[in-house]
């Protein structure tokens, strides 16, 4: 199913199980500013032809053109912008680790990954009208790792995302302590 | 005059540096190969075309005739 996703430091043999990014509707949020934008440059070109009926022979049409040419060029580069800033964060489970990639503007990018035998604590939370009934919230996952707590933002379906890291832990660290075994048996 | 080409050079400048860190961005840390590549495209045609289509429109403005008219 994830085929298609690869990630730095992506291992041999490492199965990606789950691939998280904010819900749809944050990005959605954010794009409202440019809707609002491209809404604002269409109406302000139709008042001008609406206040005066001989604009477009005036040479102050061309020049309301270049402008709002400029403006769109400003909210262009500013949609990918912010299409970049949702697209390059991910939340990354497989069957071995957590990976968060986050990317903070340009040339700002944090990656951290945390081993599924070092998780404590899985906590799921959904706060609001609006997350409740797209069913997405945040996780927190406690960790005996040096950094201590793991979080994922803003994520559809978090209960399920929960449950799943929950499961995959037990079943990691079963794996572990069966290893363990092996290995004391075999010293005895 | 120069001054209004001065201003927009540098402001097409800071366009294509913005520009070309979007495009690196979108190629050097691809999670997803295929939508990263369509993006790019995109991101890339649109953005040449306005800025095709930016350039023309400051050419066809009658720039010496809008400052004449501003200084009465």
């Amino acid at each position: 199913m994830y085929e298609e996703i690869n990630f730095p430091g992506q291992r041999e043999g490492e199965t990606i199980i789950l691939f998280l990014r904010r819900h749809w509707f944050i990005f959605f949020m954010r794009l409202l500013l440019i809707i609002v934008s491209v809404i604002g440059l269409i109406t302000i070109y139709y008042l001008f032809i609406f206040l005066n009926s001989n604009f477009q022979e005036s040479e102050y049409y061309n020049l309301l053109l270049f402008g709002e040419s400029l403006a769109t060029l400003f909210i262009w580069n500013f949609f990918f912008i912010l299409w970049l800033d949702y697209y390059l964060d991910a939340w990354i489970v497989t069957n071995e680790r957590i990976i968060n990639i986050e990317q903070r503007g340009f040339f700002v990018r944090n990656i951290s990954e945390l081993k599924l035998t070092k998780i404590q604590d899985v906590t799921s939370e959904i706060i609001g009208v609006i997350p409740t009934l797209l069913d997405y919230g945040n996780i927190y996952v406690q960790t005996a790792a040096e950094k201590e707590r793991f979080t994922f933002y803003q994520i559809p379906r978090p209960n399920r995302v929960k449950n799943a890291i929950v499961q995959l832990q037990e079943k990691e660290e079963k794996e572990e302590e069966r290893e363990l075994g092996k290995i004391i048996r075999g010293n005895g | 005059m120069s001054l209004i080409s001065l201003l927009y050079l540098i402001f097409i400048l800071v366009y294509i540096a913005i520009g070309a860190a979007i495009v690196f961005h979108m190629l050097r840390y691809k999670i997803n190969r295929r939508v990263a590549a369509i993006m790019c495209l995109i991101y890339l045609g649109g953005g040449i075309l306005l800025l095709i289509s930016s350039i023309s429109l400051f050419f066809s403005v009658n720039w010496y005739q809008i400052i004449s008219n501003l200084r009465f």
